[in-house]
């Protein structure tokens, strides 16, 4: 009864500022909710009907779904990876020192990020461009190809995605039993071997963490898609529309706020089943 | 004994009387006090155009020697984080005297909700004057008869081009009809040894914010005499660019990225590609004379009006406020109006006043640039954006088509192509028409 009376105020935190939220957008996705109109007229799922048929939503759900998937095929394999040289092959002092190298672009503000990815990606002053032609490849339109310039957003966000999971993994790797790694170096193991058939399996519950983390936050893509391929005059276009960039337009320039509601419930949607997906699927290896 | 008492009394008596006028007056005073406090007023300014600051700041300093304790705060930010703002702003409440700069086809929506109130007879008196404004700014600030809005400024486009450029590639006047424009970029573009363009010919609006690429291709529209919507008998609207204006005006976009290649999406653009000499010339609007004098003083130009007409698009100012607010909101934005501020605003910041019957001439004369805008062929004709709830969302919508459009070098040669393109994005158009019951017959 104490514990319970004890989380009451951060269980009503929770629920006004996460539970009622959702609850909101769920009722304002059945409505002609327009912001300065004074008539908001339920309609059914009308919003949703015109979801199906917007290019826009599909353009944009489609290049959201591309980037949190590429994000996630980058990202983890990466970090699992360099997680397992930092934790067994540097001994030395130099771990630490890594460990932040990889780290410091997860704190990065968002914004001054991408400003310095814009420029590396710059069709003519960038220095992607300068590497390319100076090896003897033709210069690319990073930003302004519309798959170049999903790809451009895919490695700004693997970049920046990549020091945490690789310090969730690092936490991971540290927890596991040296008495198993001890007998598998006794029975004659590689370090691959070990690699693949210790850490991997034993690190599925951090695995899977760290892939729901990955995935929403690739579904959250926005301010990384805005800063590269928008939006000053004489900038690149909005080759990059991604789902909250959408919403963004349809609540506050078009100010269909119910129409940006069902975007938000779609997105939830999606988020819900990826994340049980992953989860049973994990758990039933796990039982296998 | 009784005179004694009466005496002690009286004493006793005056000695309250004396403290409670000493405490009245002290009260007296400090109310006052309050009261000149009080009389201070504060008014806000939302601009969505940063380059405006000044010229409220300007004024605010001019209303200082009129009423002292009037504070004028001027926030001015990006247009369309403006437009937010406002959104946001008028819908849960503004506190205070807030003076709104807003585009006439976005106020509609507002006023249609009684989020914006009637400006004061005496106001509206002085817009509805046929001396002070055009009916077209009268009307424009005007709901349904009602004025609610002051005219101040507008976007007007002309052609901005290099005369250097132009000398050197052999041409002495700018291009007078829209084959000419293709011609000249033509002759105009330098290029590279590998034969891509290093100035563009001719700075198209190719990407960028969404609006503006719609808004640039209705301006070349209109010079073939198409438009993105038209009014239909029945006072609604429909789309007006899947047709022989429409295709004409894409193929020229396109022969002039994919074919003659004067321009490319990379390229530096606009104003800021204008001053650093890497295009010839570009369409705009008559604040970046302001902008080229400040950041490009050196650079030789000139102007030109359009084959046709051109885009324009007033702005005016609105009041939320409620008593005494209101009035030193709606006196600051009457005072925005007086011929020395407009003179000032098109002498510093470039934007073209809208009021009639005042001589700008000292900045006319100084200024040659500013011919184009002001000195236009007398059958020169004039569009702006439709008042309608929608139209950000159709041009928005459009713009997304026009950017794939522009970047599909399969188009340029395939007129049957580049006709169903248009048709599908005018269905769009009418779809967004439909939804809000404003598609016409």
């Amino acid at each position: 009864m104490f514990a319970l009376l004890a989380l009451l105020p951060t269980l009503a935190i929770f629920a006004f500022v996460r539970i009622y939220p959702i609850g909101d957008t769920l009722r304002l996705s059945l409505h002609k909710w327009d912001i300065l109109s004074k008539n908001k007229p339920f309609i059914g799922f009308a919003n949703f009907e015109e979801l199906a048929s917007d290019p826009l939503f599909r353009e944009a759900l489609l290049n959201t779904t591309i980037i949190a998937f590429g994000v996630l095929l980058i990202t983890i394999p990466l970090a699992l990876v360099l997680a397992a040289l930092i934790y067994h092959r540097t001994r030395s002092r130099l771990a630490g020192f890594y460990e932040a190298a990889i780290f410091i672009p997860h704190v990065v503000s968002l914004v001054p990020a991408a400003m310095a990815w814009k420029w590396i990606f710059d069709a003519r002053l960038g220095p992607l461009n300068a590497l390319l032609t100076s090896v003897g490849f033709a210069p690319r339109s990073w930003l302004f190809d519309p798959v170049l310039s999903v790809l451009c957003v895919i490695v700004l966000c693997s970049w920046q995605a990549l020091g945490y999971a690789v310090i969730i993994y690092l936490v991971g790797f540290k927890s596991l039993p040296t008495s198993l790694y001890e007998a598998a170096e006794l029975d004659g193991a590689s370090a691959p071997q070990r690699f693949w058939h210790l850490s991997v399996p034993l690190l599925k519950p951090i695995t899977l963490y760290v892939s729901v983390v990955t995935l929403v936050s690739g579904f959250n893509v926005y301010a990384q898609a805005f800063v590269l391929a928008s939006d000053a005059q004489g900038a690149p276009g909005r080759q990059v529309r991604v789902l909250v960039l959408d919403m963004l337009e349809n609540s506050f320039r078009n100010y269909r706020v119910g129409y940006a509601a069902s975007e938000a419930v779609v997105l939830l949607g999606i988020v819900l089943i990826l994340t049980l997906v992953q989860f049973r699927m994990l758990r039933e290896k796990g039982r296998s | 004994m009784i005179d004694a008492l009466n005496s002690a009394t009286t004493t006793a008596l005056e000695r309250r009387l004396v403290r409670a006028a000493l405490l009245g007056s002290a009260f007296g005073a400090f109310m006052l006090g309050g009261l000149c406090a009080a009389s201070a007023q504060t008014v806000t300014v939302w601009s969505g155009y940063p380059e405006m600051a000044p010229f409220y700041e300007h004024v605010a300093q001019g209303l200082k020697a009129k009423n002292p304790n009037l504070n004028v705060k001027v926030e001015a930010i990006a247009l369309r984080e403006h437009e937010k703002r406002i959104a946001l702003g008028l819908t849960s409440g503004v506190a205070g005297a807030t003076v709104i700069e807003l585009q006439g086809s976005t106020v509609r929506r507002y006023i249609e909700n009684d989020l914006l109130p009637k400006a004061p007879d005496a106001v509206a008196n002085f817009v509805k004057e046929k001396a002070n404004f055009d009916e077209f700014f009268t009307s424009n600030a005007s709901f349904e008869g009602a004025v609610y809005g002051v005219p101040l400024f507008r976007g007007q486009a002309a052609l901005y081009y290099n005369t250097d450029m132009f000398k050197e590639a052999g041409l002495s006047t700018p291009p007078k009809t829209m084959e000419e424009y293709t011609q000249y970029a033509e002759k105009l573009t330098k290029r590279g040894a590998d034969g891509n363009p290093t100035v563009s010919g001719w700075s198209l609006r190719l990407t960028g914010g969404g609006q503006g690429i719609a808004e640039k291709f209705w301006i070349n529209l209109f010079q073939y005499g198409g438009s993105v919507l038209e009014p239909t008998a029945d006072g609604k609207w429909r789309a007006n660019y899947a047709n022989e204006a429409g295709r004409a005006t894409l193929k020229q976009y396109l022969q002039n990225v994919h074919v003659l290649k004067t321009v490319t999406p990379e390229m530096p653009a606009d104003a800021e590609a204008f001053e650093r000499g890497q295009t010839a010339m570009f369409i705009r609007e008559s604040w970046v004379i302001g902008d080229i004098a400040s950041k490009a003083p050196n650079l030789t130009y000139a102007t030109a009006p359009l084959p046709r007409g051109s885009i324009a698009l007033p702005t005016n100012l609105y009041v939320k406020a409620e008593g005494a607010d209101a009035k030193a909101a709606w006196d600051f934005v009457m005072a925005t109006n007086e011929p020395e501020n407009l003179t000032w605003l098109l002498k510093n910041v470039g934007w073209l006043p809208n009021r009639s019957g005042v001589d700008y001439s000292s900045v006319t004369s100084t200024s040659p640039a500013f011919g184009a805008f002001v000195n236009y062929p007398k059958d020169y004709k004039f569009f702006t954006l439709p008042s309608i709830g929608p139209i950000e969302e159709v041009l928005t919508r459009l713009a997304a088509q026009l950017t794939n459009a522009f970047r599909n070098a399969s188009l340029a040669k395939d007129d049957t192509a580049i006709d169903a393109f248009l048709k599908s994005a005018a269905d769009e158009t009418n779809q967004i028409l439909r939804r809000e019951g404003l598609l016409g017959k």
